[in-house]
């Protein structure tokens, strides 16, 4: 799965995307135990990111496959 | 409800509303968020903007979907900058068109918080706000000059493209038609009303019924090119027509004169013939197409429909600044005598011609060498209002070249300083803002081409016309190209002989050669490593002249 970085978050995890292999599909609590194990530092940001899959927000309890595109977001500032 | 959504780099022009729906809206809500000077309590120049580009278009759409549904509106258009947002700037356009402002306003309201709460853009940083060049006193504190480290060689196409990009079109401004001459025009032109604007006849004739299977007529009236009027023609009458005359009422052909035998107000068809002899109404070109597009370089055709349509304060590209410098002590005016090891200034000239096919402000000096003292005799205040900054010599990396920190200290950010290309690899590359800067290597022949791939693409964007663009001929003589690791740019001279237009390449041996660009009217794009090409061989060319600008 490809899994991009945004924002502040790039200075965080020192990337702006990562490819993480998935042998099977993982809900939203797996995707980020495998992400803070590989990012420890992104643990600050968890209560403010939002996972998005396939360029919409996921729900919650939403299944991640290794085919997916998975961002993740942090609070946005456009405008 | 018609969407359209864009995420840019480019400044945000002005008329940048919806299409109209033709008759039903009554609304046009326009806005646009504008850069503050301040964010957080610090001066700043400039916002960087970022976004996922793929997701933020979809939640766009998404959310004005969805807001339309409870306030329906006809055709709403978002723009959104990214990247260096000067302050001032718009960083994002509305425009909503409607029924009724309650709808247009209740939909940009509600979408403006939206955006804000989940649309994946992100102000990335802010940019303090440069002090170098707003403070002109010689005593002002400059920023260090920083090192020359990256120093990253592009591919011909990266620089191009990198020029592309970094170089946006300037504010366009509103000119009488008679003024407009070698200006982009910076808006699409539509015919206001069907052209030709009413059927007319193409020949000095007699206008009767299509279907009239009379032969003997009665002429009941003459109309004359400017004249009109309208009468209903019944079997049998003719209405006498000069060429291009409007006719007096539709379902009518045209007799030429020449087919007729006149008496009086009678004549007779004696050569039948089958052509109406009419230009009808709109036939050329319907009210609303397009007439000339936007970005479209106006000569005498262009201006003379714009004419046509009665534009006659057509929005177009401003007349550019821009400041020529050479540099180096071996370079002595055209009317002086060299010394040993001198040579005369030949760049100033070369410039001053190649600019010359567009609307500019040329304003040329010389440096000395040194360059605290170059930059004590710089005029900061002209140099700050130029669009367009061009450098000759001081590329290289000799002990005495300082273009690059030179234009580091002006706070110019270097995009490239080496280009994959020969000649002219020592082409140096920077923005500030709007305005853009370049180093050019300073031997002429490096000028020419640096100029034409470089230069020109730059002008072209900041005018906001097209680049100019590589085009395929054939090679009318064998060319040798020696080996080398980078693409040639090779000067050759444009042909039109034995039908077709030909390519002769021109002898050159180094970068300093003169002679070649004599008569150089093309410079043919060879790749790398060399080998020779067979007359008759196909070629990427770009046009080193004028007459190939169609």
């Amino acid at each position: 799965m490809r899994v991009l970085f945004f924002a502040q978050l790039k200075d965080v995890t020192g990337c702006d995307r990562f490819d993480l292999p998935l042998a099977s599909p993982v809900n939203s609590d797996q995707l980020w135990a495998m992400l803070l194990e590989k990012f420890p530092r992104l643990a600050d940001h968890r209560s403010n990111v939002r996972l998005a899959r396939n360029w919409e927000y996921a729900e919650s309890g939403t299944p991640f496959t290794d085919l997916d595109e998975t961002a993740l977001i942090p609070p946005v500032s456009g405008g | 409800m018609k969407i359209d959504i864009q995420l840019t780099d480019a400044p945000i022009v002005i008329k940048a509303a919806p299409p109209p729906e033709r008759g039903a809206h009554g609304v046009l809500v326009e806005f646009q968020g504008v850069v503050r000077g301040g964010e957080d309590g610090q001066s700043i120049s400039a916002l960087d903007y970022e976004a996922y580009p793929e997701m933020a278009v979809r939640q766009i759409r998404r959310l004005l979907e969805t807001i339309s549904t409870r306030h329906p509106c006809l055709a709403v258009r978002v723009i959104h900058r990214l990247g260096l947002v000067l302050v001032g700037e718009t960083a994002i356009y509305v425009g909503i068109i409607s029924r009724h402002r309650a709808e247009g306003f209740a939909l940009l309201s509600e979408f403006m918080d939206r955006l804000k709460q989940d649309v994946p853009i992100w102000k990335r940083r802010a940019l303090p706000a440069l002090t170098a060049l707003a403070d002109h006193s010689p005593d002002a504190p400059v920023p260090a000059v920083s090192p020359a480290t990256h120093s990253a060689i592009r591919s011909l196409d990266e620089a191009i493209s990198g020029i592309q990009i970094h170089s946006h079109p300037l504010v366009a401004v509103r000119l009488p038609l008679a003024q407009a001459f070698g200006r982009v025009l910076r808006e699409t032109v539509c015919a206001p009303a069907d052209l030709p604007p009413f059927d007319c006849s193409t020949r000095d004739g007699y206008a009767i019924l299509a279907e009239d299977t009379a032969r003997d007529f009665r002429v009941v009236d003459t109309i004359h090119a400017a004249g009109w009027t309208p009468r209903q023609l019944q079997s049998g009458e003719a209405v006498r027509v000069a060429t291009g005359a409007p006719l007096p009422c539709a379902g009518l052909r045209v007799v030429m004169q020449e087919n007729v035998e006149r008496q009086d107000d009678r004549f007779r068809i004696v050569r039948p013939e089958t052509a109406a002899n009419l230009r009808l109404r709109g036939e050329d070109l319907k009210a609303g197409q397009t007439l000339v597009p936007a970005d479209t370089l106006l000569h005498a055709g262009t201006l003379a429909l714009l004419a046509t349509a009665g534009c006659v304060q057509p929005l177009v590209s401003p007349r550019l600044r821009v400041c020529h410098f050479t540099t180096g002590n071996e370079i002595v005016p055209p009317d002086q005598t060299p010394a040993p090891g001198q040579i005369r200034d030949s760049n100033s000239m070369l410039m001053l011609g190649l600019l010359k096919r567009f609307p500019c402000d040329l304003e040329q000096n010389h440096l000395p060498e040194d360059f605290e003292t170059a930059w004590a005799r710089l005029d900061l205040n002209r140099i700050a209002t130029a669009d367009l900054l061009l450098i000759s010599g001081g590329a290289s990396v000799g002990d005495k070249d300082f273009t690059r920190p030179l234009l580091e200290r002006l706070g110019f950010k270097i995009i490239f300083s080496q280009v994959n290309v020969r000649p002219g690899k020592p082409l140096i590359f920077g923005v500030n803002g709007s305005r853009v800067a370049f180093g050019l290597p300073g031997n002429p022949l490096a000028h020419f081409v640096c100029f034409h791939f470089g230069v020109a693409t730059a002008l072209a964007r900041l005018s906001g016309g097209k680049p100019p663009a590589f085009l395929r001929g054939r090679l009318a003589a064998r060319l040798e190209n020696p080996p080398g690791p980078r693409e040639t740019l090779w000067p050759a001279r444009l042909e039109y002989s034995g039908g077709t237009l030909q390519l002769h390449p021109l002898a050159w041996a180094s970068s300093g050669d003169v002679t070649c660009f004599g008569s150089a009217s093309a410079l043919l794009r060879l790749p790398a490593n060399g080998g020779s090409l067979a007359a008759g061989s196909e070629v990427d060319f770009l046009p080193a002249t004028a007459i190939m600008d169609a």
